[in-house]
């Protein structure tokens, strides 16, 4: 009996033990936007971390030495602008003092940003933004999953001309350097392969009549037209190139969700466009974690992610293998080289091409593969892969810093 | 190439429309009271989310909620006239400017809380098409054409055929006299800015329709406003009429045949040349 007891105090004592261990709570930062144009991505991102953080801090948090630590964010609304993304980033880790820092849908915001932090004690995780600058002027503290617009231009320009189109018109967003520098790769690309431009017409940040430029579009007759910028902004020129009777092939780069472009146009407007981009969420090529992830958001907020939450969703899994791995959530240098010789999460929705076997390259920028998507019947249909070299990429980015 | 010529004078007149709504208010408001407006535009927002609302959460019809919303723009201008500028009436104009910006922050603040950060889109039947030899008309944007010409002429025959018409043009001419000939001109500031909060939220409905309502749209919104006051005249109707439709059109033939990076750029050297030029305006007689 007397034995019975003794080792049933022990094994009490045993099961306390993980309850010894402190509770504590690491403060993340979150700048994106959440109102103006730019919240068509920001808000989903935002949703998608906030998702990720809720599973992990159920899961139990991170454990970093006896250390327990749950998630909470610190949150800001940058707008997607430059001035606005530098001031949260000030007020974040000057006044809030956080070390770490997730979002930035927006190439404005996320471009400020990188602008100036490398000089800064705090490592940032950046989701959807794509301009080029982000992780090409060599950061150590800048850590990001989108590829960057030209990887993926380069990929779209000579699909296009595989497509047998000869003549493009091009329509696209004025100042936004995600979506400039992937149409500057795809001119360069599709007129390497023979392709010829006929007219390059923009827009600005706030636009959503179009009209006057797709029927100067319509009057040069091109085989094809390729429209790129916000969804919003895309969904409407779609919406009135076919209001003008422009009858050609449409591609686009805006990735947007089908629910996203259905506010603005038809189905039957939208028939047949393509999106040619990096293969973002999507739960049909995906597979079984991708479909627990749509499950797992539409409960908590009654609708369908949008194709750049992930992400930001695979971020904060990589700041909790960061943490865990570098045993610290202070020694930033070591958390910095644990994050550069990480390999992908098991919790990853998106399918990462690894360099070296690492999740990130030596400048901090994680790859993907791109694709070609065509809308059919309401929804965007994955039809193929679009041949991609990280690697060569990857070295090109080596060379470059704007 | 003449086709794409018309289409363009086409899709310049649909979006003038909208600014020659917008210069009406801003226009009148000027003309009688000496103010510049500034929270116009988002009075106009205000009205195209308010639509929205009354269209999708209550389920009333389109032409119901944009009278509804029309009515509702003039009470708000009405309340925004006795609180925010009836108070500074005598103080120098410095005063009422500083308002006009603050009533721009708080009616645009309130528009986001109340409305959310997400673009609205007023739903509409309208998807037809109209082709007149190869040049196309949606039928949304004739019928916005022809809501915007039936406001412009009601409210040219409300200010140059009725009584109270002739009271704010006497208020436009003569504040002082139009008083002493026993005019009531604080009525007549309280008319004047229920009929053109009224109009601008006319203007949110239909941008709320063809485009969409969303924060930063009430902006530009009012900038163009204003350039087009500038290029009609500073309190002038017909001006703001003719000055609407020439800043749509002149915007469309810039992208179509110059380039569509200056669109903005080139209406603005038009608003330029014009001040230059005939800083009076497009349609108003020489000042001396």
């Amino acid at each position: 009996m007397k034995k019975f007891l003794t080792l049933s105090i022990a094994a009490a004592m045993l099961a306390a033990v993980p309850a010894l261990a402190a509770e504590k709570t690491l403060s993340v930062g979150y700048s994106d936007a959440l109102s103006g144009g730019g919240a068509v991505y920001g808000v989903p991102q935002k949703k998608a971390i906030d998702l990720a953080i809720e599973q992990i801090n159920n899961a139990g948090g991170i454990k970093v030495g006896a250390d327990n630590y749950k998630i909470k964010t610190i949150e800001y609304d940058d707008k997607a602008d430059s001035t606005e993304a530098t001031n949260v980033a000030r007020k974040l880790i000057d006044r809030d003092g956080v070390q770490f820092i997730l979002g930035y849908c927006c190439s404005a915001s996320g471009g400020a940003m990188a602008s100036f932090i490398g000089k800064e004690d705090a490592i940032v995780l950046v989701g959807t933004a794509g301009a080029r600058s982000i992780t090409s002027l060599g950061n150590k503290n800048v850590f990001r999953t989108r590829p960057p617009g030209d990887y993926t231009g380069a990929a779209a320009g000579r699909f296009i001309a595989e497509q047998g189109v000869k003549t493009l018109g091009i329509l696209s967003v004025r100042d936004v350097a995600l979506f400039t520098q992937y149409r500057d790769a795809l001119i360069k690309a599709f007129e390497g392969a023979g392709g010829k431009v006929v007219a390059l017409e923009t827009f600005g940040g706030h636009d959503r009549d179009m009209t006057a430029q797709l029927t100067k579009l319509r009057g040069l007759n091109p085989d094809a037209l390729f429209i790129s910028g916000y969804v919003e902004q895309v969904a409407f020129s779609h919406r009135q190139a076919a209001e003008l009777g422009i009858k050609v092939k449409r591609f686009g780069f805006s990735g947007g969700s089908p629910e996203q472009f259905l506010k603005v146009a038809t189905n039957e407007q939208m028939e047949g466009v393509w999106d040619l981009l990096a293969v973002e969420f999507n739960a049909d090529i995906l597979g079984p974690k991708a479909k627990a992830f749509v499950d797992a958001y539409k409960k908590k907020y009654g609708e369908n992610p949008t194709p750049n939450t992930a992400y930001a969703y695979d971020q904060v899994y990589v700041l909790r293998d960061a943490l865990q791995a570098a045993g610290t959530v202070t020694d930033l240098k070591k958390i910095q080289d644990t994050l550069r010789n990480l390999p992908v999460p098991k919790e990853a929705l998106l399918k990462y091409l690894p360099i070296d076997g690492k999740m990130f390259d030596g400048k901090g920028q994680a790859y993907i593969s791109n694709g070609a998507f065509q809308w059919t019947n309401g929804n965007w249909k994955f039809v193929a892969e679009l041949p991609s070299d990280a690697v060569a990429y990857s070295n090109f980015l080596k060379t470059v810093r704007d | 190439m003449i086709i794409d010529f018309i289409q363009q004078i086409f899709n310049g007149l649909v979006v003038g429309s909208i600014y020659t709504l917008i210069a009406l208010g801003l226009t009148t408001i000027f003309g009688i009271l000496g103010i510049a407006h500034f929270a116009h535009g988002s009075v106009a927002m205000f009205g195209g989310y308010l639509a929205f609302f009354l269209i999708s959460t209550l389920g009333i019809g389109l032409l119901p909620s944009f009278i509804l919303a029309m009515a509702c723009g003039a009470l708000l201008g009405v309340v925004l006239e006795r609180v925010a500028y009836y108070p500074v009436r005598n103080a120098p104009p410095i005063n009422s400017f500083i308002i006009a910006l603050g009533l721009t922050l708080i009616i645009e603040k309130t528009n986001l809380l109340a409305f959310g950060v997400d673009q609205v889109i007023i739903p509409t039947p309208f998807n037809r098409v109209f082709s007149v030899g190869g040049v196309t008309m949606p039928e949304l944007r004739v019928y916005v054409l022809l809501t915007a010409a039936v406001l412009v002429v009601g409210m040219t025959l409300l200010i140059q055929r009725t009584w109270i018409g002739m009271a704010v043009r006497a208020v436009a001419q003569n504040r002082s006299t139009a008083a002493l000939m026993g005019i009531n001109v604080n009525s007549v500031s309280m008319f004047v800015f229920a009929l053109s909060s009224a109009l601008g939220v006319a203007a949110g409905v239909l941008i709320g329709a063809l485009f969409a309502v969303a924060p930063g749209v009430s902006e530009g919104l009012v900038v163009k406003g204003f350039a087009v006051l500038i290029l009609g005249g500073l309190g002038s109707i017909p001006g703001a009429i003719v000055g609407g439709m020439v800043l749509g059109v002149t915007e469309a033939f810039a992208a179509a045949f110059i380039s569509s990076g200056y669109k903005d750029v080139i209406s603005f050297l038009l608003m330029i040349a014009v001040l230059l030029v005939r800083p009076e305006g497009l349609m108003r007689g020489k000042t001396r």
